[in-house]
């Protein structure tokens, strides 16, 4: 698998303040790469070095293995961008503003468009002054759906969306990864990319603390068991890999490191399951814990 | 009934305290406008001035735009009645606009904002919000009107009586209530507040485009319009009180208009439906230079008609300035001892004041594309096909077009009405306006070179391109009066200019100031090419 966005060491400062210390990335062909992190920890600053509408002051960033600085146009051909705070023109309408977006892309799918504007609820004959953060987002949505790219560039693009709106842009996210596309999501909503992405990358004050698979991470935090057992529950709290233990009669619920999931369950077995259940680490928890320290 | 209006003194003391310094601002400002120029009309006045300026005004084009005077002959014309027949019409027009804004800003406006929600969440009537700001803004109006009336009686002027400076500025008082009871009544009546914004103001602009129609031809027929019942009240001359309380039924008939509509609607709407924009765009939109036009269409327009008022405003006098010089035994002297023409002279002047005018269209122009720029809303174009290139050459060639078309139009509404004024002697025709007008134009590229540089290596340089143009503009226009040195005449890039007709054309400056500028306008790409868009900061 080629990769599509290469991105390393890359640095961008605005005057005293550095905004992106360290921050390293690539998306593949065909993967969706979750990029999360708090406000202002560079998630927007990346995109828009990637986009050419910032210059980096160092390292190295390519799109289809070209440099998003100089090869900006060649690039800007073959990707579609959703910015994550959509100003639109207020006395334009959405439908026209649409246009205009698909006009300067080129290659734009006026069937789909019409499509996109009836799935995600859009009055396209309102002047864009009367639309409500959720529409604009809309607009944006379905400016940079209705073109054929090979690279979607989406910065929080469901904020403002209502859950319904929510579960359309993650169909069409699907759709796109189907057919092959590469898709860089950047979001603080954890479920949203927990539910679409193949690889996650944490960013936190202008650097890369995590990456890889979900799976991958997983690996870094601990599942969360809640059973019951005949005998004494009391039993599991010193087992090796059990930490959080807490009780209630023959309850429990504890955190347990994967690499030891095998022996606690196990000694718990010998205690005589009646029931069981085991939640697996949320993107959530793997957030937390590096915001914790 | 009552209950409709629970706690409206509430929301009136709250948006005095909201509002106070905007307050103080409006009733100085206007004040100062409607009543602070006394002097300079005494100025124009001395000697046989009134005169000079009555035969001016009776120009049927000068009725057209201040409207009549009662005076029948020009002893009459003292410097109240001059004071009030030049001054009242747009200053009630100013307060009217004003009055206008302000009532839509603190209705509709605020319920599109959503803040009108929450008011509503408490004990509070279902129109007091309105009697509220209807309160404020007659209390405005009516501080105005004594601040206008205080001042003018102040400057103890035998013409300016006290019940004359009173009834002046309570006619303006009266324009701004009345534009305040007409905007109460839109903002129930209009989809949006943006549509109730227009039409407020296009009711105000019909009006006054009436009154100039009926002004020239039987005045009796501008006292049917309401706008009549301000200027028509002749302060210093006839003291006419009626048309004021004509005024104030037509208000109190506005308001309860209003009150009885606003009870039948829901919050947020109007009775006429919200107006369905078009679905798809027109293929003239579809472009970058299809888009800017698009934004900056408004401006330019709006520029360009301006340009071609204020030229014709002036042109109207030319057919008057040989009464004026006879009237004027030093002006004459002057003028022969030069042993050039007076009307050459005076356009020589006019356009060097209109083109520095013509000058804020293109750096309003090429100010807009970073005001796009800080709003976010180049991010998602820029992530497609278009260059910066294309942006900053669209918008700057659009600028320099924009001050080809201002440029034009002053000299046009200048030349055209002056010829017309001049009649059959008219010493110069439409060509010798337009070669005067445009022999100024590398001025005009000047700024909005400027403005491109600022564009390109400091963009939020681009409002000091103003500071100069005001700067530039008042060395020029002061000139005559003030004798600069050499050195600080030529900081205004105009004074390298020579002045048509007067003087002859220079190729060579003309040629200079242009390639400099075109330079600057490179220059400033080389800068906008490589920059961070201000966004990301």
């Amino acid at each position: 698998m080629s990769e599509v966005v290469i991105v390393r060491n890359l640095q961008k400062s605005f005057g005293r303040v550095t905004a992106l210390h360290d921050v390293s990335l690539s998306v593949r062909e065909g993967e969706v790469v979750g990029f999360i992190g708090p406000n202002g920890a560079g998630k927007s600053t990346t995109i828009r070095i990637l986009l050419g509408i910032l210059r980096r002051d160092g390292g190295e960033a390519r799109i289809f293995g070209k440099d998003v600085w100089k090869n900006s146009l060649d690039i800007h051909r073959r990707i579609s961008y959703v910015p994550g705070d959509v100003a639109l023109w207020g006395h334009l309408t959405g439908g026209e503003i649409i246009d205009l977006f698909m006009k300067l892309h080129g290659g734009g799918d006026k069937a789909k468009r019409d499509f996109l504007i009836r799935r995600f609820e859009l009055d396209p004959g309102k002047k864009a002054k009367s639309y409500s953060k959720g529409n604009r987002q809309k607009v944006a949505l379905i400016a940079a759906l209705s073109v054929d790219s090979d690279l979607y560039i989406l910065d929080e693009p469901t904020s403002g969306l209502d859950p319904l709106m929510e579960a359309v842009f993650q169909d069409e996210v699907r759709k796109l990864k189907e057919a092959g596309k590469s898709v860089l999501l950047s979001s603080h909503i954890l479920s949203e990319v927990e539910r679409l992405a193949d690889r996650v990358v944490i960013i936190r004050q202008g650097r890369v603390v995590e990456s890889g698979t979900l799976d991958e991470l997983r690996h870094l935090t601990r599942t969360t068991i809640r059973l019951a057992v005949d005998g004494d529950v009391r039993g599991l709290a010193a087992v090796r890999g059990v930490h959080d233990f807490r009780a209630t009669g023959n309850q429990a619920t504890f955190s347990a490191d994967q690499e030891h999931i095998h022996h606690i369950l196990s000694e718990a077995v010998k205690l005589g399951i009646r029931n069981i259940e085991a939640v697996p680490p949320t993107l959530e928890d793997l957030f937390m814990r590096h915001y914790e320290n | 009934m009552r209950h409709n209006f629970a706690r409206w003194d509430m929301l009136f003391v709250q948006f005095l305290k909201r509002d106070w310094k905007k307050i103080l601002v409006w009733v100085l400002g206007v004040g100062l406008f409607s009543a602070g120029f006394v002097p300079a009309f005494e100025e124009i006045g001395k000697g046989q001035g009134f005169r000079g300026l009555y035969e001016t005004m009776q120009n049927p084009a000068m009725i057209a735009i201040v409207g009549p005077t009662p005076a029948d002959r020009a002893e009459d014309y003292t410097l109240g009645a001059m004071y009030a027949h030049e001054m009242l019409l747009f200053c009630g027009l100013l307060a009217m606009i004003l009055s206008a804004l302000h009532v839509i800003g603190h209705t509709r406006r605020e319920e599109e904002l959503g803040l009108m929600d929450l008011v509503r969440s408490f004990q509070v009537g279902r129109q007091a919000n309105s009697l509220a700001v209807m309160a404020e803004t007659v209390l405005i109006n009516v501080l105005l009107a004594f601040v206008i009336g205080g001042i003018l009686a102040g400057y103890g002027e035998s013409s300016l009586s006290a019940e004359g400076s009173l009834l002046f500025g309570a006619s303006i008082g009266m324009a701004g209530i009345m534009g305040a009871a007409t905007a109460l009544v839109m903002a129930q009546i209009m989809p949006a507040s943006s549509a109730a914004t227009g039409a407020s103001l296009g009711i105000v602009g019909a009006l006054f485009l009436v009154r100039a129609g009926t002004d020239i031809s039987k005045e009796s027929l501008s006292m049917l319009n309401p706008l009549g019942w301000t200027y028509l009240t002749y302060p210093f001359t006839e003291n006419r009180w009626g048309p004021l309380a004509l005024a104030a039924l037509f208000t109190i008939a506005a308001v309860a208009a209003a009150f009885a509509l606003e009870g039948r609607r829901d919050l947020g709407a109007g009775y006429l439906p919200e107006r369905q924009g078009r679905v798809t765009a027109r293929k003239t939109l579809l472009s970058v230079h299809g888009l800017f036009l698009r934004l900056n269409k408004g401006v330019i327009l709006a520029w360009t008609i301006a340009f071609l008022v204020i030229g014709a405003s002036y042109g109207s006098i030319y057919g008057d300035m040989q009464t004026f010089l006879e009237s004027n035994d030093i002006m004459r002297q002057m003028f022969t001892a030069s042993g050039v023409s007076i009307e050459a002279s005076f356009t020589g002047i006019i356009l060097l004041v209109t083109t520095s005018l013509v000058a804020i269209l293109p750096v309003a122009v090429v100010n807009r594309l970073f005001s796009e720029e800080v709003r976010l809303r180049l991010s998602q174009l820029l992530a497609t096909r278009v260059t910066r290139a294309r942006l900053y050459w669209t918008n700057v060639l659009m600028a320099v077009l924009a001050g080809l078309a201002g440029t034009a139009a002053a000299a046009v509404g200048l030349g055209a009405t002056a010829v017309a004024a001049m009649g059959d002697g008219a010493s110069m025709d439409i060509g010798d306006f337009l070669a005067a007008g445009f022999n100024l134009f590398p001025s005009v590229l000047f700024f909005a070179a400027l403005a491109a540089l600022a564009l390109g290596w400091s963009p939020r340089l681009g409002k000091a391109v103003y500071l100069y143009l005001a700067y530039s503009f008042a060395l020029n226009y002061f000139d005559g009066l003030v004798d600069f040195p050499e050195w600080v005449s030529k900081t205004a890039v105009q004074s390298w200019i020579p002045r048509m007709p007067v003087e002859p054309s220079d190729g060579a400056v003309f040629a200079t100031i242009t390639v400099i500028s075109a330079a600057l306008m490179v220059l400033g790409y080389f800068g906008y090419r490589r920059r961070d868009m201000a966004e990301g900061a």
